[in-house]
């Protein structure tokens, strides 16, 4: 019978078998020292200790239940004296190995400190996120509310609320993606001013964002899927000053303070008068560079001062509301502003490319 | 647009170099894009608005350098020396279609010469980018490029009645054009037509058969105002861009007919090359007229948010030849033909800013105005975003467009179809960003980057009854190693319960209530015995697993790729969890290790059920999970650890005990769960 069965008995069934206190003592113990110095060899310390020092299912409680406790009365002394030396011996040895097993670690060489951790990093904020993210901390604490809007658009939000005449070029399936059913997936995200205006009385300050399509081959420079932002305010008193200084402080704050940026007078359907922004080349800071083509700017956005047809077919009177609007792609800000020399890259999923956005 | 610098001279003075001159125009709405000297002769190279066709030539972009310097404009002169007949007497022109053509203005010239261009003639149009035919093909184009008024030559002899009729082409009629190319038209063409047949396909190509030859003797000359739509259709059809059809689909100017028909009889007569006969033959059915603008002083003020001086104003007003008239409170001032875009008080607005110069218009911010409306679910999307960072997954953006056969095997098979898709593969609107996911782990498994988390926040599309829904997803991909390889670890393969944890993840900070992980209603492209749905309440909020091997072996992705897809949408309608605090336990926690013998029918869930009802049951930690040698077949075994706590005394080891022995028991008749020994 082993020693570990033993325990499990009533000390007086084992006597009775011709076991003495000191002789099932003994060979509990030299069970237990050949199993400390197995240690030393080194088997791990946690379950001999477990299995010795368990306080529940531990040999030792198990003689202290078996032996001990269940012993006549007249045995209790001695059985008593022999379960205390052997816990106390076990417990002085168990710490004697604990000591053993841990100093030749103390004395092996230190860490190689320049051995890799199991690394783990955040996910990459895509750089469209990250841009929009920029753009939205300029504009949030101008009081500027942000909003999505539907991609799949009407005819009328897309062109025709925004002054289109019938046959501008855009309106064209060249330019387009139209569904079969006359809805057409948004060309630009100044459809959402329409909306906004007409569920919303002024004052109005907005920022308007997400995908835009365009019937575009895909190539370096274009995507027929890309993020356009937008912002615009529609009040009684704003000006084309206004829409000056907005801009201003935004191309400075997103692209560096010294940026200084150019109003260019151009055309769009649904501004009046409508101007292109310049900003002084951030590559170069404006002294000329293979990327300003050496002209020192760099168009960025474009904007103007809302039509008044615009404001009416919103459902405002253009005699008592102005507003000002702004647009420009997210992805042209982020290839800027991160040196990102082909669009595509946005668009693969391709780890290397994100992880330089972690 | 090219234009010279010394053809612009003609016209206006200029003293600046070509860089300032460039500069100024640029920052008056004409964007120079380059300055080239080609031939001694500076050249600019300009890219023109659309709305402004009248600066397309020579003449129009004097006029812009003129109001910009304030500079008197010298309008070329064109007194045309005139002898014979009437012209009317040897040609007619008729106009059958008055909306498509509002003009149309006919000169005759008889006793023509036709010979090359003296040399400066050519090497304008040549600069410009013009070759160089004969004299009369070389005169129009010049009068195209000096004044933007495309016009066109025909011998009159070749024209059947010495006819013009201006009419929609019939069914079955052609028209051999100049290219050499027969052409069909039909009743969607305009087309210059004589008595007989189509001679020119208005607005963008003349006819082969009527074309201006070395035996041409007389010659009608053409001068006409087309709607620019008309023009337009033509164009694109036919796929014929010409430099006739570009400035008249932006508009030309029907005063501009007669005045460039006389500028060509002028240098006709004056290189005595022919002879003009006397008067135009100008048809004009409905003379188009145009109104008065009022500019309000007020306003342009209130609309620039600067008050310009009066004199200012004017000045500019005059010289773009809006000859203003002071009214009390502004100004009143006649339309131009040639300037249809200018026709309401904003587009004068326009016209006084851009000359005046945007720049010196002060800059200043409006008042913030208004409070900022909180996105819907911004909180709830940011929550989500920083945890899908955390867990180490790039975010990535993937097209929308799909193609139909994908949505059939990974979506509804009923996705939004395109009109003119880009591609077949890319033509619906996905249903699915599955396949959008699987494309962009397969390309960088193809880059042998084998360890992927990619993440994409995006819409679906959908049709619902009249309407479009574009729900938002989140997807993620997940491929290879569990944790990137190292040392220190070792190596394991992504799973079912790595994704299960980052779902579980992604979805605690809502208040959504228990999820339920199911395998009804899983979609046939994940594999069943590795994926699972997560419901909530009766509602299904996200689906997960691995992706079918046939199906991941027929798209070619060599190892297993896992995928999330998980409805923002219907997510975000529980709460963010607000967090609350409660009095932490003054004692430790107190754990038991159960060594279990699980009958394989049996889920880990009913389990956890039974532990949750012990009393004072703190949690659950399942330690280990085994099959093998040692467990019976039919069973499986299960190390769990149970912690006890109460909240302000400590539970003592016998209390622990009978906790744990009756946890025990209650997993024993209950599910027939064994102890291990």
């Amino acid at each position: 019978m082993s020693i570990e069965k033993k325990t499990g008995r009533p000390i007086s069934e084992l006597m009775g078998e011709g076991d003495t206190p000191e002789g099932l003592y003994g060979a509990l113990r030299a069970t237990f020292d050949r199993e400390v110095s197995d240690v030393a060899g080194g088997r791990p310390l946690g379950p001999v200790r477990n299995r010795w020092l368990g306080r529940r299912s531990g040999l030792l409680a198990a003689a202290n239940e078996n032996w001990l406790k269940a012993a006549p009365r007249e045995l209790k002394p001695t059985v008593g004296r022999l379960q205390n030396a052997l816990r106390r011996h076990a417990g002085k040895a168990l710490k004697a190995a604990a000591k053993a097993a841990k100093a030749p670690k103390r004395r092996s060489a230190a860490v190689d400190r320049t051995l890799p951790g199991p690394v783990r990093h955040m996910g990459a904020v895509h750089p469209i996120r990250r841009a929009l993210e920029d753009v939205l901390r300029i504009f949030r604490p101008l009081g500027y509310t942000v909003a999505e809007g539907p991609e799949i658009e009407t005819f009328f939000y897309n062109f025709e609320a925004l002054n289109f005449p019938p046959d501008h070029p855009a309106v064209d399936e060249m330019d387009t993606l139209f569904l079969r059913d006359g809805m057409l997936l948004r060309t630009h995200t100044s459809p959402c001013q329409v909306r906004i205006m007409e569920a919303r009385r002024p004052p109005l300050r907005y920022v308007v964002h997400g995908k835009v399509y365009r019937n575009d081959t895909p190539d370096a420079t274009h995507s027929p899927m890309f993020h356009q932002l937008e912002m615009f305010a529609v009040d009684e008193g704003i000006t084309f000053g206004d829409l000056k200084g907005t801009l201003e402080h935004f191309v400075r704050n997103f692209f560096g303070p010294s940026t200084q940026a150019r109003f260019r007078p151009s055309y769009f359907p649904f501004t009046e008068p409508s101007a292109e922004v310049d900003i002084t080349c951030p590559f170069c800071s404006g002294h000329g560079c293979r990327i300003c083509k050496q002209t020192g700017f760099i168009e960025v956005l474009g904007c103007g001062m809302i039509d008044p047809e615009v404001l009416r077919h919103s459902g405002l009177d253009p005699r008592r509301y102005r507003g000002f609007a702004a647009g420009f792609g997210l992805d042209r800000f982020a290839m800027l502003k991160y040196g990102i020399d082909d669009i595509l890259l946005m668009y693969q999923g391709d780890a290397r490319f994100l992880a330089r956005f972690r | 647009m090219r234009i010279l610098l010394s053809w612009v001279e003609d016209f206006v003075e200029v003293r600046e170099s070509p860089q300032e001159l460039a500069d100024a125009l640029t920052m008056a709405g004409m964007a120079v894009d380059a300055i080239e000297t080609e031939a001694g002769e500076t050249v600019l190279e300009f890219d023109i608005t659309s709305n402004r066709p009248d600066a397309m030539n020579h003449l129009g972009m004097a006029r812009e350098v003129a109001a910009i310097y304030r500079r008197p404009l010298r309008v070329p002169r064109a007194k045309v020396p005139e002898r014979g007949v009437a012209a009317g007497s040897r040609a007619s022109v008729q106009i059958e279609d008055a909306e498509l053509c509002a003009r149309y203005v006919g000169r005759v010239f008889e006793d023509v010469r036709v010979t090359p261009s003296p040399g400066w003639i050519r090497k304008r149009l040549e600069l410009c980018g013009v070759r160089s035919i004969n004299n009369l093909a070389d005169l129009t184009n010049y009068a195209l490029l000096e004044m933007g008024q495309p016009t066109h030559a025909f011998d009159l002899d070749t024209l059947a009645g010495r006819s013009i009729v201006v009419r929609r082409a019939r069914e079955d009629e052609t028209l051999l054009t100049l290219d050499g190319v027969r052409r069909n038209l039909g009743p969607g063409h305009l087309a210059i037509c004589d008595s007989e047949r189509p001679v020119a396909l208005a607005g963008v190509m003349g006819g082969a058969e009527t074309e201006i030859t070395a035996s041409t003797r007389n010659v009608l000359l053409e001068a006409a105002w087309f709607k620019p739509s008309a023009i337009r259709n033509a164009s694109r059809e036919f796929k014929l861009h010409t430099e006739a059809s570009h400035r008249f689909e932006r508009g030309a100017d029907w005063e501009a007919a007669p005045l460039a028909s006389d500028r060509i009889g002028a240098m006709l007569s004056e290189m005595g090359q022919g002879r003009a006969l006397p008067g135009r033959v100008d048809c004009y059915p409905r003379e188009q007229a145009l109104g008065a603008i009022r500019l309000s002083r007020e306003r342009l003020a209130l609309h620039l948010g600067v008050a310009l001086e009066d004199a200012e104003v004017e000045s500019i007003l005059k010289v773009l030849g809006f000859a203003p008239v002071n009214e009390s409170d502004g100004w009143r001032v006649r339309a131009l033909s040639r300037r249809l875009d200018v026709s309401r008080e904003v587009d004068l607005i326009e016209e006084v800013a851009r000359i005046h110069g945007f720049a010196k218009i002060p800059s200043t911010l409006p008042a913030v105005g208004t409070a900022p409306v909180p996105t819907p679910r911004e909180q709830e999307d940011r929550k989500m975003r920083a945890v899908v960072s955390a867990l180490g997954y790039d975010e990535t953006i993937g097209f929308s467009f799909i193609s139909s056969d994908e949505s059939r095997r990974f979506g509804t098979g009923k996705a939004v179809k395109l009109r003119n898709p880009l591609s077949s593969l890319w033509d619906v609107m996905r249903d699915t960003a599955v396949p959008t996911m699987l494309q962009a782990v397969q390309w960088n498994l193809r880059r042998n980057h084998p360890n992927v988390r990619l993440a994409e926040f995006g819409r679906v599309y959908k049709r619902s009854g009249d309407a479009y829904e574009e729900p938002r997803t989140l997807t993620l991909g997940a491929s290879g190693a569990a944790r990137p390889p190292v040392w220190s670890e070792g190596t394991r393969q992504f799973g079912f319960y790595d994704l299960k944890a980052d779902v579980q993840a992604l979805l605690d900070p809502f208040s959504c209530g228990p999820l339920r992980f199911e395998a009804k209603g899983l979609p046939g492209y994940y594999d069943s015995a590795r994926s699972a749905v997560v419901i909530v309440g009766h509602r299904r909020i996200a689906t997960f697993g691995r992706i079918d091997r046939a199906i991941a072996a027929r798209r070619k992705l060599r190892q297993d790729v896992w995928i999330a897809e998980i409805g923002l949408d219907r997510v975000y309608r529980s709460e963010l969890r607000e967090p609350r605090h409660s009095a932490l336990p003054k004692v430790p926690a107190v754990s038991r290790d159960l060594s279990l013998l699980v009958p394989d029918g049996v889920e880990f869930e009913r389990i956890a059920e039974t532990a949750r009802s012990s009393p004072d049951f703190e949690r659950l930690e399942a330690l280990e999970v085994y099959r093998g040698k040692t467990v019976p077949s039919g069973w499986y075994s299960l190390l769990v650890r149970v912690w006890w706590q109460r909240l302000d005394e400590s539970l003592t080891d016998e209390l622990v005990n009978a906790h744990a022995k009756d946890l025990r028991l209650r997993l024993a008749s209950g599910l027939g769960v064994k102890q291990r020994t």
